[in-house]
């Protein structure tokens, strides 16, 4: 059991510090966990710290693989309207 | 082609008091307590007067963040955009010290190091903590500051206090949880996420206990308030109100930006930020009450430079590795350079001081004018090579700093400049509601379209004070009743 950081991670440093197991670490291209360290926060908090103060959609999976944090959910941009703004921009 | 500056008026070369400073006093340094102003009077961000003269520079040592501001995207980190919260390199606490005391030595205006981001500094305390520690044992003499959103700032006051900060920024929107909801999807508190307006109250609370902590402890606080039409911009005027209230003692209100390439919530939802009008009334509602700055650039997390310039691109880690720098010589430079520099700011004062207030009848309809200049105080930028435009009010109480616009630069002096024509319409627009324009010099084509718009150019003052050019140009316009004259009517008869 444990989370996973994906290539859409900006190295923003935020979660490092918050995990209660020192799973975490900077590497390139960007921070990782360490599986064998992660619990998930269990025991030690409620939530997983990581994906509670991560600002990016998207860039920690669950054990299953899944985001915790899909589109839209943190910075309320529905996906449809972002989608659509980047395909805007493309077409310029 | 340049018009060259042509018969500059008897009066401005005789000087005496044609000259128009007299009475500029408005200048919101002079108006704070002489206890607060020994304190700013040399920093560029506190101090309207010291941004022409004095340098700053911000560090990125602070990447993490807490909370989520609906006009910021983490992902972007872009060399040429220039608003807070973008970075071109991330550095760690020792290679900012580096890059501190290489910039030092190199511009030697440099009076003030501040941790700004591009996540929020007391988010990252270590690496904020560390940076200062350092600075303080190997350049004493530079002012160090910090601009946070405030939600660490109770728990962080007796760590800033010991590290020597006397300056501290706090971004404050709002004091209703209603409306901090509109700006604020999150906040990480106490290991949770906590969104919409829980979140926003605790964010609040937390902003106004840190304000008032500081003051107690006589740390001076500037507030930081966005500027979002529709969203905070009629309650800004209450916030300033409560800020002042409880000793914060300058407030800067700044236009948001937002554009969808941003990638920002207002970005992409189509919030618009304010024009410069709506700006300017805003500063100026809140101005019977408080001390407003308006001279912020909105400067990104590593700036490097005087307010309106950035040289962050001559202080890349790599080119301060080749540097070879004098630590010693370099402070030592730095002190004799900014004591020359108060120098000449005391003189000013006191000459603009001793001077009476300017002959102008009382109930003048007062006028804006746009300014080109490089800094010190003085005209002296081509009309083509401004990429911003100071802007200053003439009126019967003297000659006031009120905002700065920036410009497409239509002229970059080589071959590529293709789309010349627009750039310099979208310059002349960004001037609107100015009725004249000061410059070193200007070429022909700008001068019609100015001419055209209703806006005069003047390249008569080069090389003279702003202050006492803008008031000689006042009362030049008060003599031939252009002062009386409608914006239209002067239009209809530039045409004629």
């Amino acid at each position: 059991m444990a989370l996973k950081i994906i290539e859409s991670c900006v190295n923003c440093f935020a979660c490092e510090p918050v995990c209660p197991s020192q799973a975490i670490f900077a590497a390139e291209p960007h921070f990782l966990i360490d599986p064998k360290k992660c619990t998930e926060c269990e025991g030690a908090h409620a939530v997983p710290q990581c994906a509670s103060i991560c600002p990016i959609e998207g860039a920690l999976l669950d054990s299953l693989g899944e985001a915790i944090n899909p589109p839209g959910s943190l910075t309320g941009i529905p996906p449809e309207k972002m989608a659509q703004a980047m395909a805007e921009l493309r077409s310029h | 082609m340049d018009l060259p500056v042509l018969n500059i008026p008897e009066t401005a070369k005789e000087g005496g008091c044609s000259a128009s400073s007299c009475g500029s006093s408005d200048s919101q340094v002079n108006h704070l307590p002489d206890h607060i102003r020994e304190k700013v009077q040399n920093h560029p961000c506190y101090s309207e007067d010291a941004h022409h003269y004095f340098a700053r520079m911000h560090v990125a040592v602070a990447p993490a963040c807490n909370i989520q501001c609906h006009y910021c995207n983490r992902k972007y980190d872009c060399a040429n955009e220039s608003r807070p919260g973008v970075v071109s390199e991330l550095l760690t606490p020792e290679q900012a010290v580096k890059k501190t005391m290489a910039v030092a030595a190199k511009i030697p205006q440099m009076t003030v190091l501040g941790i700004a981001g591009p996540g929020d500094p007391l988010a990252n305390p270590e690496r904020t903590f560390e940076t200062f520690r350092m600075l303080t044992r190997d350049a004493p003499d530079i002012k160090l500051c910090v601009s946070t959103n405030g939600l660490q700032l109770p728990e962080s006051v007796d760590e800033l206090a010991k590290a020597n900060i006397d300056h501290v920024t706090i971004t404050i929107n709002t004091i209703d949880a209603e409306i901090g909801a509109k700006i604020y999807p999150w906040i990480f508190w106490k290991n949770r996420r906590i969104k919409g307006r829980k979140g926003a109250q605790i964010l609040i609370d937390q902003q106004q206990k840190g304000l008032e902590m500081l003051v107690q402890r006589g740390i001076l606080v500037k507030v930081n308030s966005v500027m979002i039409p529709g969203i905070n911009d009629e309650h800004l005027a209450e916030v300033s109100r409560t800020v002042k209230s409880k000793g914060a003692f300058l407030h800067n209100v700044m236009p948001l930006i937002a554009e969808a390439e941003h990638g920002t919530f207002y970005g992409v939802m189509g919030q618009r930020g304010p024009t410069p009008d709506e700006l300017m009334d805003l500063q100026e509602r809140c101005s019977g009450d408080m001390n407003m700055m308006r001279h912020c650039r909105q400067c990104r997390a590593d700036a490097v430079g005087l307010l309106g310039e950035d040289r962050g691109a001559e202080f890349t880690l790599d080119k301060i590795d080749a540097m070879e720098i004098d630590y010693a010589s370099a402070m030592e430079m730095r002190r004799q350079v900014q004591e020359g520099i108060m120098a000449d700011m005391e003189s000013k004062r006191s000459t603009q001081q001793k001077k009476a207030k300017p002959a102008v009848p009382d109930g003048a309809r007062p006028v804006l004018m746009a300014v080109a200049t490089s800094g010190q105080g003085i005209i002296n930028q081509h009309f083509g090579h401004a990429k911003e435009f100071q802007i200053y009010q003439a009126s019967p109480e003297g000659v006031r700093f009120m905002s700065h616009r920036k410009t497409e630069q239509y002229c970059s002096g080589d071959s590529t400049c293709g789309d010349a024509e627009s750039a310099l319409a979208i310059t002349v627009r960004s001037l609107a509601g100015c009725e004249a324009v000061l410059c070193s010099k200007i070429g022909y084509e700008p001068w019609e379209m100015l001419e055209e718009a209703g806006i005069v150019p003047n390249g008569e003052h080069a090389m003279e004070s702003i202050e006492e050019a803008v008031m000689a140009v006042y009362r030049e316009m008060l003599e031939n009743g252009k002062v009386d004259e409608t914006p239209a009517a002067r239009r209809a008869n530039a045409e004629m």
